[in-house]
């Protein structure tokens, strides 16, 4: 589903992915740790599009198509979903607006049928309930005021909604406690699929007690430097990101 | 380079007779304009709304009088027809052309116009039904609005797109525990100047609140000035411009807090297009004496074109000890991360810029407590933005 080749990538001129190559196919999960600065929020905004981020070596093909060809919105409509690690809060727009205008525009897109918005409320309804989002945080303006867990469940809320084929999860586990961190991962562990891939960012083993991942990458300086099964997690945790990166060096 | 121009208002002055006790007011006015001549960019105020230079070519609305029209007067409000003065009753005579001879453009309604209208609401009188005012072709205009304590009105001003030059002086008076809500359209203008002065007085624990949307014109000059009187006298301000083409729009405000515990909010919201220029001057004096007066006023500009312009100028001058003040001021373009986290949920471009910049005017218009005026202020900002996003040619 995803082929990523001898992939660089830099940002302001700077080469922060130097050389990445990565495979993912249907149902599987993976999982990409590394500390701070390896290069993993670059991979997590170029895969979803953001402006700023040029591939300057190698490739990226989802399912089958070159990736970089297509406009964010597109990538969207295609089935990548990207949970970022600092939803954006946006005063004006309430939540479920904003829910309905992108859940219909990725079904326009696809030629399918868009909802109405009794029908939106319904869904988002049935999908809200496991998360534990209240009508009350819908009504509001998207993520304004919203808590750091808040804001995490309404990521997983729309991956739900918008089921797509890869979810990428940039650092969901960032800032939330265990009670959040256990709702947000059974969120995401309710969307494993024989049809769909997930890659799961993360600097911290935590988060793969809870989403366990069928394969672990290790990213530093912009490379994979290990890859593993999830025993790969306990040993980095016991071990640290140096030695491994060390031992791959 | 600099010719000297004539000072047009007060060369346009003629004599007339005026009842006694306007007779003095009159000739303060004139005194100003005689003073002060036409403004222009070389004075601080009018720096980003040269009106000389609009009203140089030859203009035959200088003296003349401008048209108003009221639609229907509700129960309870009295009109009067400031065409003629010498039946003005005690409340018109008492108020009328008081606070003109501060500033030249409506020391220049007062000098030169020859109509207008007085509305005086009675005290403790309730009012449910708004008014609804507009004025239209060219010239000078005044009017006057007397909510005596504890009276309530709504007044719906239109400034239509008409005439070449049109200069409105209005003057309100808000009693003790009086609301007004002073709702304001100006529609789009490409061909004219208006220029537009409003001074309000409010008493004790009285509250002027006005609601404005503001289209633009050729060049266009709204000024507040809010004299908070007493203790507790309150003034609320939102405003949204929504400009494009090469339509100018500049509210400028002074709020005076002369009491203690007087309060003032202001949310401004401008969004300029094409090669429109959006201006906004907010000066809040706190005087001595005025303790634990609170005020805040935000400003902010959204320019969809590289060649639109907009100039923010908070301003703050506080005399007093214990005073709550908060100002805030932005020029900016389309936040990109918001853009960017509508597109990666697949929310096209140009449906997210369009779902943003909605966004940034609503935070102005969703705090109107009447629903009828806040659906009517939205409707005419969806009327305006179409424009603003057309790139100038």
């Amino acid at each position: 589903m995803l082929d990523i080749k001898n992939l660089h990538v830099a940002v302001g001129g700077k080469e922060i992915l130097k050389g990445l190559t990565l495979s993912i196919a249907a149902g599987e999960v993976h999982a990409i740790m590394g500390p701070n600065g390896s290069g993993k929020s670059t991979l997590a905004y170029l895969l979803a599009g953001r402006a700023g981020y040029e591939i300057t070596q190698g490739s990226v093909t989802y399912c089958g198509e070159d990736l970089n060809t297509l406009a964010p919105e597109e990538r969207a409509a295609k089935g990548l979903f990207l949970a970022m690690q600092y939803p954006v809060e946006i005063p004006g727009v309430t939540t479920l607006t904003f829910l309905k205008t992108a859940l219909n525009a990725q079904y326009r897109a696809r030629g399918e049928k868009e909802l109405d918005a009794m029908s939106v409320l319904k869904l988002v309804r049935k999908k809200a309930e496991a998360l534990k989002v209240s009508e009350e945080m819908l009504k509001r303006a998207l993520n304004v005021g919203f808590s750091g867990g808040e804001k995490k469940r309404l990521e997983i809320l729309q991956m739900a909604l918008f089921e797509p084929k890869l979810a990428v999860l940039d650092e969901t586990d960032s800032g939330l406690d265990i009670d959040a961190l256990k709702l947000v991962a059974e969120g995401v562990n309710a969307l494993r699929a024989p049809a769909r891939a997930m890659l799961v960012i993360t600097h911290y083993q935590r988060l793969l007690n809870f989403i366990v991942p069928d394969r672990i990458h290790v990213l530093a300086h912009g490379k994979i430097v290990a890859e593993g099964g999830k025993e790969l997690a306990h040993e980095l945790e016991a071990k640290g990101y140096e030695h491994i990166a060390g031992k791959a060096a | 380079m600099n010719a000297p121009v004539p000072n047009i208002f007060a060369d346009a002055v003629d004599a007339r007779s005026l009842p006694d006790w306007l007779g003095q007011r009159r000739a303060d006015a004139v005194a100003t304009l005689r003073a002060r001549g036409v403004p222009h960019r070389r004075i601080e105020e009018w720096k980003y709304t040269d009106l000389k230079t609009a009203l140089e070519p030859a203009n035959d609305a200088i003296a003349a009088t401008a048209a108003w029209s009221i639609d229907k007067v509700p129960k309870g409000v009295t009109l009067f027809d400031l065409a003629d003065l010498s039946t003005a009753p005690e409340w018109v005579q008492k108020h009328f052309g008081r606070a003109a001879a501060a500033e030249s453009m409506p020391a220049a309604s007062l000098a030169l116009a020859r109509g207008g209208f007085a509305l005086h609401v009675a005290r403790n009188t309730f009012i449910s039904d708004a008014v609804q005012a507009s004025f239209s072709s060219g010239g000078h205009v005044r009017a006057l609005i007397v909510l005596e304590d504890g009276a309530e009105l709504t007044l719906i001003e239109n400034q239509s797109a008409e005439g070449a030059f049109r200069n409105t002086g209005i003057e309100i008076v808000v009693g003790a525990k009086a609301r007004l809500t002073h709702v304001r359209f100006a529609q789009a203008a490409a061909k004219a100047v208006q220029i537009e002065d409003v001074a309000v007085r409010v008493a004790r624990g009285g509250l002027y609140r006005a609601h404005l949307f503001n289209a633009g014109a050729e060049l266009s000059r709204l000024t507040l000035r809010i004299t908070l009187k007493d203790l507790g006298a309150n003034a609320e301000l939102s405003g949204v411009s929504v400009l494009g083409g090469q339509l100018h729009a500049d509210v400028t405000t002074h709020v005076y807090h002369a009491a203690g515990e007087t309060q003032s909010v202001q949310l401004f919201k401008h969004v300029a297009g094409g090669k429109s220029r959006a201006v906004y001057q907010g000066k809040i004096t706190v005087a001595k004496g005025a303790d634990k007066s609170d005020s805040r006023q935000t400003a902010k500009a959204l320019l969809l074109g590289e060649r639109a312009e907009a100039d923010l100028k908070p301003e703050l001058e506080i005399f007093a000890d214990d005073v709550k003040c908060a100002h805030g001021a932005a020029v900016g373009d389309l936040e990109t991360d918001s853009l960017f986290y509508l597109r990666a949920r697949g929310i096209p471009e140009q449906e997210a810029r369009n779902m943003l910049l909605r966004a940034f005017l609503r935070e102005a218009v969703d705090g109107i407590e009447n629903e009828v005026i806040r659906d009517t202020i939205w409707q005419s900002v969806e009327d305006a933005l179409p424009r603003a996003m057309v790139s100038a040619l």
